[in-house]
């Protein structure tokens, strides 16, 4: 069944990971050429013109943008962030659901399988796909910026672990979320407006201290690039927490599955 | 007298307030093939769903050999061959591929059945499922639940969708099955089937069991069809106490339970322009009993 299920998400997978990685590729080709002395001047007097919190929730304030590494520490890692979110977030909510939207759990469900064994299946394959696009990623990432000159070795693999701690999160949610409806539609906006809100909210958290409680509801908080950047460091906190959340969600998935009716 | 091999008690399911079966007890004997008859809406797939816990039971119980069967009993979902009235595959994968995935469930060696039921069946294991015909694709359902050799045979409207020849052939599966000691729960709206396969056959009516009976006792009951013409039928129709199947202007046709004599001493206080008496089918014998 893991096989299988390996195999039919394999497509949106490579799907997926070929954008990410077609953007981030234009990026490594044209940076080195935009980026250059009189640029740079006229970049930074443009930042200054930004309010400070607009420059924080891109990092901006804590990294500028003059090479490739620079960009990714800002913008890069955030577009990394939203969308390994997007992809977690559409495969938790149709992982599952979509058997039952194709009508297909109903043979699973007269095969020798337990429901646990089918949840547990499916979230093996969620969890292994995204690590693996992030390790992707990560990797490719990696060959662009030492093709684009030196960076710091150990900032960059501590951010690139940051977005797992989100996605994972969202994908978990978005799973347990999946198993209250029938309908592949319905849990697709839910879910990505799971994301979105979640991504805003991290935004707005980081404008301001009346704001910051904000940060408190919002998944992306568990990927806390800020942090890693500042003390070159991912905070423990934060990895239980994923760990934590995740864990809790797999059981209540696998607890309200265990209800769940033909239609 | 064999020993019972599915044992359902008390079974009730209700979607919110609306009954799906209510109160349903049914004990099947190994080595039967047991008709589950019952119109559109009367609670067949209810039930059915509710033994293979597709929909969770409001309550009562199924046992398969003794054993309460839940949702994550592995074991004796082993020892069920199902097969659902629609059938939902996976359309990616073609039948040879569906059939290898299927057989990744079972822990014993099902590949020499699965060949055999393939070549009786007439089916190209090489098409892929979105291009079967409904047909093929119900052959398909046929394979997969007979391939693990199940100890007990959960059939939805099996038949529907088969040609009249692959109707015999599956007819000739589930003699075989029978002669293995196999059971069968054969639910289906088609009536000649049932007395044709079937030992026992059990009436489901608005989500009740109204009646379990064996075959051969079916056909004996001495239920016959009367058709009279009379200026009379009125008088006749009140008379006799029967259940009207048809009425059209003075003529009455009524099912009988009354005895040969009974009857036409009854009916000699009347003029008869006209009377037809038929053996009633087993058809006529389902339409009295819903009536």
């Amino acid at each position: 069944m893991f096989k299988r299920e390996m195999k039919i998400n394999l497509k949106s997978f490579i799907i997926w990971t070929s954008i990410l990685i077609g953007l981030l590729l234009v990026v490594f080709l044209v940076y080195p050429s935009i980026i250059n002395n009189e640029n740079i001047e006229m970049m930074n007097e443009m930042m200054k013109m930004f309010p400070e919190e607009m420059l924080k929730a891109f990092n901006m304030d804590i990294s500028s943008i003059d090479s490739a590494f620079g960009w990714l520490k800002t913008e890069g890692f955030v577009f990394i962030l939203l969308i390994t979110g997007i992809y977690s977030a559409i495969l938790g909510s149709n992982i599952l659901l979509k058997e039952e939207s194709d009508k297909t759990i109903e043979y699973l469900n007269s095969v020798p399988v337990t429901r646990k064994n089918i949840v547990i299946s499916k979230m093996l394959c969620g969890f292994l796909y995204i690590t693996l696009m992030i390790a992707i990623i990560g990797i490719f990432n990696f060959i662009g910026l030492s093709l684009s000159g030196d960076f710091d070795k150990k900032l960059y693999i501590l951010l690139s672990l940051t977005p797992l701690f989100s996605s994972i999160v969202i994908f978990s949610v978005c799973l347990f979320l999946s198993t209250f409806t029938h309908k592949t539609k319905k849990m697709f906006g839910i879910s990505l407006g799971i994301v979105f809100a979640s991504y805003f909210l991290n935004i707005i958290s980081e404008m301001g201290e009346s704001t910051e409680f904000l940060k408190y509801i919002s998944i992306f908080t568990l990927s806390d690039i800020r942090n890693v950047i500042v003390n070159v460091s991912i905070n423990p906190l934060m990895v239980l927490l994923s760990i934590g959340i995740t864990c809790v969600f797999m059981i209540l998935t696998m607890s309200h599955y265990q209800k769940k009716e033909l239609v | 007298m064999g020993k019972h091999i599915l044992e359902i008690q008390n079974l009730t399911k209700y979607y919110g307030k609306i009954k799906g079966v209510e109160n349903l007890s049914l004990k099947l004997k190994e080595g039967e093939i047991f008709g589950f008859i019952g119109p559109n809406g009367a609670g067949k797939s209810t039930t059915i769903r509710s033994i293979m816990n597709l929909v969770n039971k409001t309550s009562g119980k199924v046992l398969i050999e003794n054993e309460e069967f839940n949702k994550d009993n592995v074991k004796l979902k082993e020892k069920i061959g199902y097969l659902p009235s629609e059938i939902y595959l996976y359309d990616d994968l073609t039948v040879k591929e569906m059939l290898d995935y299927h057989e990744g469930f079972y822990k014993k060696n099902i590949h020499n059945r699965r060949m055999e039921l393939v070549k009786k069946l007439e089916l190209d294991e090489k098409k892929k499922i979105e291009d079967l015909s409904l047909g093929n694709l119900k052959k398909l359902g046929i394979i997969l639940a007979f391939m693990h050799e199940p100890k007990l045979l959960i059939l939805d409207e099996p038949t529907s969708g088969l040609d009249p020849i692959m109707q015999n052939v599956f007819y000739e599966l589930l003699k075989e099955e029978k002669e293995k000691g196999n059971t069968v729960f054969y639910s289906t709206h088609i009536l000649n089937e049932v007395s044709k396969i079937c030992d026992r056959v059990g009436i489901i009516k608005e989500g009740k069991l109204i009646k379990v009976e064996k075959i051969e006792d079916l056909s004996k009951k001495s239920l016959t069809l009367v058709t009279i013409t009379s200026s009379q039928a009125k008088e006749i129709k009140e008379d006799l106490k029967v259940n009207v199947i048809l009425e059209e202007g003075n003529t009455i046709k009524f099912g009988n339970n009354l005895l040969p004599d009974e009857l036409i001493k009854k009916l000699s206080k009347y003029t008869i322009d006209r009377i037809l008496i038929e053996e009633a089918t087993i058809e006529d014998m389902f339409l009295h009993y819903y009536q």
